[in-house]
């Protein structure tokens, strides 16, 4: 019997000193030697770290071990993840991608044939995968949002439409996309496709934005999936992608706090050996707040995170939490790579820091996987009881 | 051959350490504690051992408080076989480590004993010389370099001014040093595995071990701190600092 008291299971903390060491003892000295705002290590950087973090154990860690992942539940995830992100390029691209890529979870819903063309290729050669929701007409309600449509003719669908900032679709392999196929502004009539390579009528334009890693824009003309690439059943797309998006949520607020926690790290170092007016800022009570502050809001950010991942275990509602813990993080890490910035002043915003590089791409953590408002809004209707209530 | 591999408990290496208030000891409260260095270093060396199947069973040995379980799990996800936990709340001086490793030697018959050189808290560097001298075993301290060599073991020492290599009779002890080898990180299969691995307690009281304190702290201070360096504008500034400040000429 449990008394209550709870901590984090003792081969969870192994596997963190695992990770942490990894990333500071091997991924560090790599990433040193790349340049400021690179999205990739040079091939023979990444491969030994690659095959290291394969025999760790590490590869993949968010896929299943019958797919060739290390399997971590949820509360694995969440503290790999915040290991994982401790790098200038860990935003987006955790551990610089020596643990690979996880591909979306929803390959594992599809038809065995489906997981062996697409999924497990992608977990064994560490291939790259994008997920296609947004569209020009609007990202943050995707059931109303989406206007690309597939139609069924004979043995194909056909695809028309666009998407707009689709995350890694430059160098893709394969990528998944929401279509619909029902009528437009019903959550039911949205499915999901496998886009294999880059077949006819598929055009990509990159958007520059404040993040190293540019996104792209999706043009889909008279472009034909085989039925066979029909991921789930026509009308299952909304709930294949939410089972993504929430799960996910999980290991991307972990990442935020993690980045957080390393730019803290930096800042307290720092703090200790700079001087102003006669003494170390470590001593000027201003100082002082800004790093109590982060502290307190980074413990109770990263607990939210634990907390939501402790509720999947338990079979609890997973989408509320997983909300509650990613506005919490992503706002949370804003603020405090905010305040490390401050505390560096000039070296704060030079591009021979991460910090610099932080502080940008931190800014889109409150946009993406659901802006703030939406999961603000999908709270308040959860305690408040519905929309239709007056 | 079976191997004991002791491994201490100790103030994580990155923890910057920090004198308590009242100079009695060096903050221990909320900070990370980890595997001593060097006895990581032990540990892989075993594990390489038995991987060359030189060694048939490793023994992870801890002595100090309840929590260091966790370094023995440590040392059981790096590839040892079980693990014994000489469970004891006070202060443990290395001449009491070595009584009790003594004691377990006699337990657990090992023909090895590969011990970090020194703990990073207190760097002592006695405890392997001590164990040793109980019982009468050949050592090889400062280790950089271990092999089977028939019957014997070779052992590369890393000395002031170069290397020394000395053949010990078996058994023996080896004490390791920074060069050694570079210890591997707990994969996650491993670590699962550890998780079966039976680790025994025991207590000093059990191994018939007094462990009372023979030595008394009087004082713990932080190094003095170091002074802030001088930019000089001529040659002749410094000759001047150098004969009449620093007075080295
Ligand atoms: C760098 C980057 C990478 C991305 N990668 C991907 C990707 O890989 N795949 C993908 O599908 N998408 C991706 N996105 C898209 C992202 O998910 C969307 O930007 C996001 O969902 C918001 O959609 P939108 O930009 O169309 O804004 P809109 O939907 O137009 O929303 C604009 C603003 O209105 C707010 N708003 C909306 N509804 C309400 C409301 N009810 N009450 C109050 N405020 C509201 C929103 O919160 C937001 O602040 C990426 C975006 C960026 C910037």
């Amino acid at each position: 019997m449990s008394n209550g008291a709870w901590a984090l299971p003792e081969e969870l903390k192994m596997l963190r000193d695992t990770a942490r060491r990894f990333m500071q003892n091997d991924v560090k000295p790599a990433e040193d030697r790349a340049p400021h705002d690179a999205c990739e290590l040079p091939v023979a950087d990444l491969a030994p770290l690659q095959k290291k973090a394969r025999d760790l154990g590490l590869w993949c860690y968010r896929t299943p071990t019958e797919y060739g992942g290390a399997g971590l539940d949820l509360l694995g995830q969440a503290v790999i993840a915040e290991e994982a992100s401790k790098c200038r390029m860990g935003a987006y691209i955790p551990a610089c991608g020596a643990f690979g890529a996880d591909p979306p979870n929803a390959i594992w819903l599809g038809n065995r044939d489906q997981i062996e063309r697409f999924g497990i290729p992608a977990v064994e050669r560490g291939q790259k995968v994008f997920v296609a929701i947004s569209e020009p007409s609007g990202g943050a309600d995707p059931a109303r949002g989406i206007r690309t449509r597939a139609e069924h003719r004979g043995g194909r669908y056909v695809l028309n439409g666009s998407k707009m900032w689709i995350s890694g679709a430059g160098s893709a392999d394969w990528g998944l996309l929401f279509a619909r196929t029902g009528a437009q502004g019903e959550r039911g009539g949205i499915t999901c496709f496998i886009i294999d390579g880059n077949p006819k009528g598929l055009t990509k334009r990159r958007i520059g934005v404040i993040r190293a890693w540019s996104p792209y824009e999706l043009h889909l003309e008279d472009v034909e999936v085989p039925v066979e690439n029909r991921l789930g059943e026509e009308g299952q797309g909304f709930q294949l992608c939410e089972k993504w998006l929430v799960e996910g949520r999980v290991p991307y607020a972990a990442a935020c706090v993690g980045i957080a926690q390393a730019a803290l790290e930096l800042a307290m170092d720092w703090a200790r050996q700079r001087e102003a007016f006669g003494s170390k800022l470590a001593d000027k009570q201003a100082i002082q707040w800004m790093i109590a502050d982060s502290e307190m809001e980074l413990r109770a950010a990263r607990l939210l995170v634990w907390q939501a991942a402790w509720t999947a275990a338990l079979g609890g509602d997973l989408k509320t939490d997983a909300s509650v813990a990613k506005v919490v993080a992503t706002e949370t890490a804003g603020r405090v790579v905010d305040r490390c910035v401050q505390i560096f002043g000039g070296l704060g915003v030079a591009q021979e820091m991460p910090l610099e590089r932080w502080y940008r791409e931190m800014r889109i953590k409150r946009i993406g996987e659901g802006p703030s408002e939406v999961h603000r809004m999908v709270l308040a209707r959860t305690l408040l009881g519905g929309k239709g209530r007056r | 051959m079976k191997l004991l591999v002791p491994v201490k408990r100790v103030v994580d290496y990155n923890v910057k350490v920090r004198v308590k208030a009242d100079g009695t000891g060096v903050e221990t409260a909320n900070v990370k504690m980890s595997m001593n260095p060097f006895d990581e270093i032990a540990v892989e060396e075993a594990v390489r051992l038995k991987e060359k199947g030189v060694a048939t069973e490793i023994v992870a040995v801890s002595c100090g408080p309840t929590a260091c379980q966790e370094q023995i799990r440590t040392a059981l996800a790096m590839g040892a076989d079980r693990g014994i936990l000489v469970e004891h709340d006070g202060v443990l001086e290395p001449l009491a480590v070595a009584k009790l490793l003594k004691a377990l030697v006699a337990k657990e018959n090992p023909e090895l004993v590969i011990l970090g050189k020194q703990a990073i808290d207190d760097d002592m560097n006695a405890t392997g010389q001590m164990l040793a001298a109980l019982l009468g075993w050949a050592q090889g301290t400062f280790a950089s370099k271990v092999e089977k060599d028939g019957d014997k073991l070779k052992v590369t020492r890393e000395v002031d001014g170069g290397l020394e290599t000395v053949s010990l009779k078996l058994p023996a002890i080896v004490t390791t040093d920074l060069r050694l080898n570079e210890p591997r990180y707990a994969s996650l299969p491993n670590i699962m595995k550890a998780r079966k691995k039976p680790i025994e307690n025991v207590k000093p009281a059990d191994l018939g071990v007094d462990v009372t304190p023979r030595l008394t702290v009087l004082k713990v201070e932080e190094p003095a701190k170091r002074q802030a360096g001088k930019k000089v504008g001529s040659v002749q500034e410094l000759v001047d600092k150098l004969r009449n400040e620093a007075k080295v000429i």
